[in-house]
């Protein structure tokens, strides 16, 4: 059942990639679809004999390397936090499987897509299971390449190719701090298991490295890896042109999944970023800005996933300033609920786009609700979710981090509140700005689109209606034991708080505005939205001409692509046209050229000794035996 | 009499015995009944391996430990994949005669005595059957003017090699006044010096067993028979009796004349290096490629006794799965050579690749695991092997070899990755691609490839085994 | 005089050498290569069977024995294999076996 959980993806990977050319598309994307249930049907058991039953295992399988002091095991480590993780994975990517099936039937190498998406799920399990730094680095690179292949899925599209490379080349400026991250463990701790380095950590508190102290180094570089991977502020960039993948994948990875392997490695390693506060601070004011910069863009956007995209990242950043401020345990829980509210705004906006016959720009689209009620539904409960009305998902998980920010009680928690009650707003606006332009007033298609607007079939309906079920009802199920009264119980450990950390008691004991504020926050930017774009559509115009500076820099998205290019890419082109032009053509050429010809001629020296007379032949071994024979007595009077 | 330990030699050398007389029923071909029966038979002698109690027998002149083990299961695994690709090729080339499997089987159980040898009349005799079915399959093309010259020229220098050893092990016989392994380390292991004729004796024996490795500067027969020689036969050369000539090479001087390391040490550093730069140098400019496979392997014999020279725990065990990642990248690269064809006849040219990638995608990617690997690019298996006669080497502080090692295995990459460029970047000569291959070639095929690839997930348990054998041998 | 050890080896050692020289000086005939691998041979035997007076252990005899026989085996398959070398080339020169080089 454990390993189940982690191999059924793999093993549905492997059918559909290797042979779903002979087995053809629809034995190759059903079996996947079943695997993915299997591993799914394993996980969620496996939920429920960590959580309830036997408590934390680790199912070793065996030892993956054992080169001098280090050693490496495959293993799948369950505690709480994985066993969540697990779950959650399995079943979201069930459902997103399921409905690919619909998504994807008009496309043409299907057994490809499905083989890349179990394969991503299986890498991603990997890492959320790894009971040691390599192995979840390894799953950290595996979804990452998955992710690449995905991205680039449609590999004829010039921008999906730019786009794939995008994610990839910054994902690895990440993977460069994670990796120094690993090694400065392993050099701090001499070990990458989490066990031996969990329990180390109250032995190295005043270890220095060069004269920092190491577990405030540990701690920082490995969040700057998880800031490539989970899009935060500086990092982002790749994320909203990542949506140039299928809206499955986008569903999957980039809003439920892969994105949130920063918090959770913030959340595993919390026994360490516990014991360093200067680290917490710089994840707090990350996570905050991110939350509230990304909100910002969001509310301008035009293309109905990167809005929901900009919303993925303004969302992970609420994720990290909980963490931040020691609240792991509300982080999870926003992680948790958001996998639900998320994929199924992406899954809505893919039926959308599916019904506008591929249209994307929300602009030409509107009037559409009732053509397809069961999308428009389904829309209105993610957005509710995730502007955090009461009662639904992100409400339970939203409201708990503000109050743990608003309870931190420290200048970079109260930051973290103001921005995070800032984008809550800019969250509710933006959303029902998409509703409203997307489903709402005239149709601005052309009529031949309008004529083709149909609701999906109902293999895309079904993981769309349990994904709302799940929005509605993961908050208030979860609540009690995620961060209530039955926490302790819960993560049993799997999560580490110091004795100075009482967030998580404080945060329910704020002044009685704080819980009602975010709901409020939420209500004040349905309404804005209501009255700029339902009643008085003149207004987002005018807006837009008086505040044109504003405009545009939100449009521009904060100008960071221009400013990347202008700082990073330009200049290292220039450096790279220099280097190629004197450095490469004259000098590197020249050397490999010159060290070429060298080897030619020693080859033809070489090869000159060969002179295929068996005389010769044996003179040269008379020789070298006269050598070792004069080697031999040198050696002997020595 | 505790004859049973060396029950696989016994039960192999029976069952030659059993095949060769069935094998002349007349009237019929029994090549391939001939080359299962013997492929059931080697498998038949893994079996009784892998079940052996360690022990010396034969009054000494024997010996069964991990060492001994791991390498009679490589070569009797490399002994049983060049046979299966024997199968076809013979056919075509009309080689299907049946005494070839029995000579490949009479070889290798001259490896196991070899690897098995506790005495140098053993290790002699080892040798000689060895080498003498060697000589025939060398020259089995009998109308072919190439095989024939290959197999007289392996003929005349193996005779001169095999006396020089000879007369090594008489000096050593007459000085010591022994020729059993354990004895002689008695002798050598007490204070007083060694007398200058043991050491010549040595000299001449290591001679002799480098030649069997083709090392520098024994190495001049290698090239001239790899070509001349059918594929398949020069397949089974460059695997199995490598292994176990290696393995000699290693057991006589790690065994008696471990206490001599000091004197030895630098000859072996000496073919190792010269081994490595000439495998390396030589090749770049071959068009033949089974000529560039003897020069490849002769680079890769410098590459193993690196981790012979540092003498070492480490570079033993860096030794021994360098022979095994050797064997199985060498046997599926030659998997893909004894099926090049075109229009039904062999070739063995580098151009006669080209445009492989575009005619028989398969063939080609697997053909790029294997240059890939024997160029040492991670996470190929070929990496790791190379990582840890490295690693032995640079803990032991020989920083000459392993530089050397690194920047010969650059110079190795180019030729080998030229090989992946004709194969996908030249175009495919007018007339047409290469032949489709047989079951059989793309089963060893795949196996090996799948070998190479996934070695890295899960190298643990044979280098555990690797570790055994190597402290088996240093005690 | 009398004969002792050293002058069973001196013989050995002119016998060596005069067979290592015969392979690689001698420019006509592959049977005389044949023939100075015997020459090496020979001087092993004398080597060994002297020692093994020497010493007064039998083994270096028994070795002797073995390498008699397989030098019988060497010997037959050696001109078995210049005989096909023979009947492709039509010739045993040795300066003829040089096709193969490189």
């Amino acid at each position: 059942m454990y390993v189940g959980a982690i191999f059924f993806p793999l093993l549905g990977a492997t059918i559909s990639g290797f042979l779903g050319r002979w087995i053809g598309d629809r034995a190759a994307q059903w079996s996947t679809v079943v695997c993915m249930a299997l591993a799914a049907a394993c996980g969620i058991l496996a939920f429920i004999e960590t959580v309830m039953g036997n408590g934390a295992t680790t199912v070793r399988i065996a030892t993956w390397m054992n080169v001098g002091g280090l050693e490496v095991a495959w293993a799948l480590r369950y505690d709480t936090i994985a066993a969540v993780m697990v779950m959650m994975v399995t079943f979201v990517s069930t459902l997103i499987h399921l409905y690919s099936v619909g998504y994807m039937s008009h496309d043409a190498t299907i057994p490809r897509f499905f083989a890349y998406l179990s394969l991503f799920t299986f890498m991603m399990l990997m890492l959320v299971t790894a009971d040691n730094l390599a192995q979840l680095f390894f799953g950290w690179e595996g979804v990452g390449l998955a992710s690449y292949l995905l991205i680039g899925y449609w590999y004829e599209k010039e921008s999906a190719n730019a786009a794939a490379m995008k994610a990839f080349i910054v994902n690895r400026v990440g993977d460069l701090f994670f990796m120094l991250g690993i090694a400065l463990t392993f050099h701090v701790f001499g070990s990458i298991e989490f066990d031996v380095i969990f329990a180390a950590v109250p032995q190295h508190l005043d270890t220095a490295f060069l004269g920092v102290p190491a577990l405030e180094l540990v701690a920082v570089l490995l969040f700057l890896g998880a800031c490539g991977k989970s899009a935060q502020i500086g990092l982002h960039t790749w994320l909203p042109d990542a949506m140039e993948g299928p809206t499955p994948v986008s569903a999957l990875i980039h809003a439920a999944t892969m994105v949130t392997a920063g918090v959770f490695l913030v959340c595993r390693m919390s026994p360490i970023f516990e014991y360093a506060p200067t680290a917490l601070a710089i994840v707090t004011f990350v996570g905050a800005t991110t939350a509230f910069f990304a909100a910002t863009i969001g509310c301008v956007q035009n293309d109905i996933k990167r809005v929901i995209a900009y919303s993925t990242c303004s969302q992970l950043g609420y994720m990290f300033f909980a963490a931040g401020v020691g609240a792991y345990q509300v982080a999870m829980f926003h992680l948790f609920t958001h996998a639900f509210f998320k994929a199924l705004l992406f899954l809505g906006a893919g039926s959308v786009i599916h019904a506008m016959s591929d249209e994307q720009d929300i602009r030409r689209m509107g009037g559409i609700w009732r053509k397809i009620p069961v999308t428009y539904g389904v829309m209105w409960v993610g957005s509710l979710a995730l502007a955090g009305i009461p009662f639904f998902a992100g409400y339970y998980s939203k409201d708990a981090i503000l109050e743990a920010a608003f309870a931190a009680h420290s200048a970079v928690g109260m930051y973290a509140f103001v921005c995070g009650m800032a984008a809550a707003v800019l969250t509710a606006f933006y959303s029902w700005r998409l509703l409203i332009l997307t489903f709402h007033g005239a149709p601005r298609a052309d009529h031949h689109t309008m004529e083709h607007v149909h609701e999906s079939p109902a293999v895309m309906l079904l993981p769309l209606l349990v994904l709302a079920a799940g929005a509605i009802g993961a908050g208030w199920l979860f609540y009690p034991s995620f961060i209530g009264a039955g926490e302790h119980a819960f993560w049993a450990g799997s999560i580490h708080n110091a004795e100075h950390n009482h967030v998580l008691h404080d945060m329910h004991e704020v002044p009685a505005w704080v819980p009602i504020a975010p709901a409020v926050a939420g209500a004040v930017g349905i309404l804005t939205a209501y009255v700029m774009y339902m009643f008085a559509p003149a207004v987002p115009a005018m807006l837009a001409t008086r505040l044109r500076g504003l405009y545009l820099f939100l449009l521009n998205k904060w100008y960071f692509d221009e400013l990347y290019d202008r700082i990073l890419v330009r200049p290292t082109l220039a450096t790279a046209r220099v280097f190629w032009k004197t450095g490469d053509a004259r000098i590197i050429d020249g050397m490999p050229n010159g060290a070429a010809a060298l080897v030619a001629e020693a080859s033809r020296g070489a090869v000159r000794l060969q002179t295929g007379r068996v005389a010769n032949y044996a003179f040269t071994m008379i020789i070298g035996l006269v050598i070792f024979v004069s080697l031999f007595l040198t050696g002997l009077a020595r | 009499m505790n004859w049973t330990l060396a029950l696989p030699e016994i039960a192999l050398a029976c069952a030659g015995l059993v095949i060769l007389l069935v094998g002349v029923i007349p009237g019929r071909n029994t090549f391939f009944g001939c080359t299962m029966a013997v492929i059931g038979a080697l498998l038949l002698a893994a079996v009784l391996v892998l079940g052996q109690p360690e022990g010396t027998a034969l009054g000494g002149l024997y010996v069964a430990d991990a060492f001994s083990g791991f390498m009679k299961i490589l070569a009797l695994l490399g002994a049983a994949l060049g046979l299966v690709l024997a199968l076809d090729f013979n056919r075509r080339e009309s080689l299907d005669r049946f005494e070839f499997p029995v000579l490949a089987l009479f070889a290798t159980t001259g490896m196991m005595v070899m690897v098995s040898a506790n005495d140098l009349m053993a290790v002699y005799m080892g040798l000689e059957l060895l080498s003498l079915p060697l000589y025939v399959i060398a020259a089995f093309d009998r109308d072919n003017g190439r095989s024939a010259e290959a197999g007289l020229k392996y003929f005349v220098l193996g005779a001169l090699a095999s006396g020089l050893l000879l007369y090594g092990v008489s000096l050593v016989y007459g000085f010591a006044g022994t020729t059993n392994f354990d004895r002689l380390a008695d002798v050598f292991s007490g204070n007083g010096g060694v007398p200058a004729g043991v050491v010549v004796g040595l000299v001449f024996v290591v001679a002799g067993l480098i030649f069997k490795v083709s090392a520098v500067p024994f190495h001049m027969w290698t090239p001239d028979v790899y070509e001349g020689a059918p594929t398949p036969v020069t397949a089974f050369f460059a695997a199995a009796p490598k292994v176990a000539a290696v393995a000699l090479l290693a057991r006589v001087l790690l065994g008696p004349f471990g206490d001599l390391a000091a004197q030895w040490q630098q000859v072996i550093i000496l073919a190792s290096l010269g081994s490595m730069l000439l495998g390396a140098f030589a090749a770049v400019g071959q068009r033949n490629i089974k000529r560039l496979m003897a020069y490849s392997s002769i680079g890769h014999v410098g590459y193993a006794l690196m981790g012979l020279a540092v003498v070492s725990d480490e570079g033993l065990r860096g030794l021994a799965i360098y022979m095994l990642i050797y064997m199985l990248m060498n046997i599926g690269t030659f998997a893909i050579l004894v099926g090049m064809r075109r229009r039904g006849r062999a070739v063995e040219r580098i151009e006669d690749l080209a445009g492989l990638g575009g005619t028989d995608l398969g063939r080609a990617l697997w053909m790029t695991v294997f240059m890939f690997s024997m160029a040492g690019i991670p996470p190929l298996a070929g990496f790791f092997g190379k990582l840890y006669v490295f690693l032995a080497a640079v803990q032991g502080g020989f920083w000459t070899l392993a530089v050397v090692g690194v920047l010969t295995s650059v110079v190795s990459a180019y030729y080998y990755l030229r090989i992946v460029k004709v194969m996908f970047f030249d175009e495919a000569p007018a007339e047409g691609g290469l032949d489709a291959t047989t079951p059989g070639l793309a089963a060893v095929t795949a196996t090996t490839g799948i070998f190479n690839l996934v070695f890295c997930l899960y190298p643990a348990p044979l280098l555990l085994a690797a570790g055994l054998a190597a402290a088996a041998l240093l005690g | 005089m009398a004969v002792g050890l050293s002058h069973y080896l001196a013989v050995s050692a002119i016998l060596l050498v005069l067979g290592l020289v015969g392979i690689f000086l001698n420019r006509k005939n592959v049977i005389v290569i044949l023939m100075s691998v015997e020459l090496i041979l020979l001087a092993v035997n004398l080597n060994l069977v002297a020692f093994s007076a020497h010493l007064n252990d039998l083994a270096g005899q028994v070795f002797a024995m073995f390498v008699l026989t397989v030098a019988a085996a060497e010997a037959s398959i050696g001109l078995a294999i210049i005989v096909i070398y023979f009947r492709n080339r039509g010739s045993i020169e040795v300066e003829d076996i040089s096709t193969l080089r490189g």
